[in-house]
């Protein structure tokens, strides 16, 4: 391809995959200036998208709750009275349906390490603590990230408390964890 | 049920990247492979299971189906597996029960993985987009955007081990990585062989605590096969089968918050014992000659130790202390250099360990060859914190 082709090439890839012009010309330059034998492997960029309206079904209300209320709940079953968070409409031992409790937010680090290298989507966060917090008044533990300025003062038994973000989609990431002082 | 018996098996080499093939001729390649040790025709196949994991991976739908169709074994039954990591040990069981029940006498198993054409642009580097086309198989809701990796989640249980027991240590960790690089110097397909010392480990950068660099097996290309038949056909088609003498599977709560406790897994202790059973094996460390653990990192080999039941429960950092695990030792654990020295190639991973032992049970491994093996253990685990595992005794 010539140059004009070239640069016909990197707008287009640019303009479908979101790829920058830059990173496609370091990656395929070579290729497409024809430094490559015809037998050679030839790669090419691609992308798999898929948009979705999805429904929380049964959880639907606790996603509610942290975007209108800064409200954390749980399921409770009702037959052996363990709760669940994340809720679940139904318990999975007794089969018998549960109902809505408030929590308080406040919960204990049960297990907990610092990720160095994380994937594409989180990589700027790095480091970051990757732990299962127990709310107080449930039996499950939920997963979290916390990203907190000493990752050593994160321990197993350390206590957290839940601080809402102020823009809040409904969804889990509504919330996040920072130790109680 | 029927006896079964490994009758043929390939393995393509494990590679950091296999730009000159696509998925379906990495199966190709090992299918060819094992038909060509069974001596057999590929119209004597009368079903096939596929071990693919990560269909982000094969940047495909349903990739099966083409694999299938890339083999030529049109209108020959098949069915594809997905258990993450424990992929390959997946498809050996339902493969297994094709040719027990009698529905089959001579079934195909191949596991496959194609992960390093994801590559994210920015870092231009496959691994961090890898693991983000990993991140779906966390559930989506409450797991997925809080960020974990693979590696993170069996950290997690490795740490709670530690803080129970005492161990694996750093040192106990770095020994596995030393030995399963070397034990990759003895074999032909291995990825990363390297003679590395505690120190290299011990000095490599921290990915996530407690594992260091070294410590984490490496993202692998490649494909491996078997094939399965009835005891009848098998002595047909060859004079040193190998048999499938015991196996035991399990799934645990995949949200690990739903767990008694996350310090050992449960699938892995479940699974072994089963296996175990149906073999007959009350002493795990006297009746076993060698074992392919699941060694996505070194401390969860350490932790398989105990959850096989190579020793009791908080004593796993024993073993590769005194030795027992080395080449040579009480119960060489990973010759083919496991997935950290070898490779894990997800779908082929547990064929791969099959492979490899069976090689020994056969009396072909060469160098690396472990002396009168009668009798491997296969351990192959995946999902978040070992949600699954599927155990397999093999036998000549
Ligand atoms: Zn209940």
């Amino acid at each position: 391809m010539d140059e004009k082709e070239r640069e016909a090439w990197y707008q287009f890839h640019h303009r479908k995959y979101g790829i920058p012009s830059d990173h496609l010309r370091r990656e395929f330059e070579a290729e497409l200036s024809g430094q490559n034998p015809v037998d050679a492997p030839l790669e090419v960029p691609d992308k798999m998208e898929i948009l979705f309206k999805y429904s929380y079904g049964q959880q639907s209300r606790f996603f509610r709750e942290l975007r209108e209320n800064k409200a954390i709940y749980g399921a409770r079953c009702n037959e052996c009275g363990k709760v669940y968070c994340p809720p679940r409409s139904h318990c999975n031992d007794c089969y018998q349906p549960t109902e809505w409790v408030r929590l308080e937010g406040t919960g204990v680090i049960r297990a907990c390490t610092v990720q160095h290298y994380t994937t594409s989507a989180f990589i700027k966060k790095l480091p970051f603590i990757c732990a299962y917090v127990q709310l107080d008044g449930t039996d499950f533990l939920l997963m979290t990230n916390m990203e907190v300025e000493d990752v050593r003062k994160i321990a197993v038994g350390t206590r957290v408390k839940a601080v809402f973000r102020e823009e809040r989609h409904g969804s889990i990431t509504d919330f996040y964890f920072k130790p109680i002082e | 049920m029927r006896d079964v018996a490994i009758v043929g098996m390939g393995c393509t080499k494990f590679k950091a990247r296999w730009v000159d093939k696509t998925y379906y001729e990495l199966a190709f390649d090992a299918a060819k492979m094992a038909l060509e040790d069974a001596g057999v025709d590929k119209d004597r196949i009368d079903c096939a299971v596929y071990g693919i994991y990560n269909d982000f991976f094969q940047r495909q739908y349903q990739p099966d189906a083409f694999v299938h169709d890339y083999l030529g074994l049109g209108l020959k039954p098949m069915v594809r597996v997905n258990s993450g990591g424990a992929t390959g040990g997946a498809a050996l069981r339902i493969g297994y029960a094709e040719v027990a029940s009698g529905l089959y006498d001579i079934c195909l198993v191949l596991g496959v993985e194609k992960c390093a054409d994801c590559y994210n642009y920015e870092v231009a580097m496959a691994t961090p987009e890898v693991l983000r086309a990993i991140l779906y198989t966390a559930d989506m809701t409450y797991d997925n955007p809080a960020g974990r990796t693979a590696a993170s989640g069996f950290a997690l249980a490795v740490v709670a081990h530690r803080e129970k027991y005492g161990n694996p240590t750093d040192e106990q960790m770095a020994k596995v990585s030393v030995k399963n690089h070397f034990n990759a110097t003895k074999n032909p397909v291995a990825q990363s062989p390297k003679i590395i010392t505690v120190e290299d480990v011990l000095n490599s950068r921290m990915i996530v605590e407690p594992f260091r660099f070294y410590d984490n097996c490496l993202y692998t290309e490649g494909a491996a096969a078997v094939i399965l038949a009835s005891k009848k056909v098998a002595h047909e088609i060859t004079d040193n089968p190998v048999w499938i003498g015991g196996l035991g599977a399990s799934v645990d709560y995949v949200m690990p918050g739903n767990r008694p406790n996350i310090y050992t897994y449960e699938s892995s202790r479940v699974a072994a014992r089963k296996a175990y059973e149906m073999a007959g094996i009350t002493n795990p460390l006297k009746e076993l000659d060698l074992a392919e653990l699941h060694d996505a990192f070194t401390g969860t080999e350490i932790m398989a130790y105990e959850d096989c039941f190579f020793c009791e429960e908080g004593r796993g950092g024993d073993l590769i202390d005194e030795g027992a695990v080395m080449p040579g030792g009480e119960i060489p654990v990973n010759l083919s250099g496991g997935l950290i020295g070898c490779g894990h190639a997800v779908g082929a991973t547990g064929i791969m360990q099959t492979f490899e032992i069976a090689t020994h049970l056969r009396g072909q491994a060469g160098e690396r060859q472990a002396p009168n093996a009668r009798r491997g253990l296969v351990q192959s685990i995946g999902g978040t914190l070992c949600t699954w595992t599927v155990c397999l005794v093999l036998e000549n």
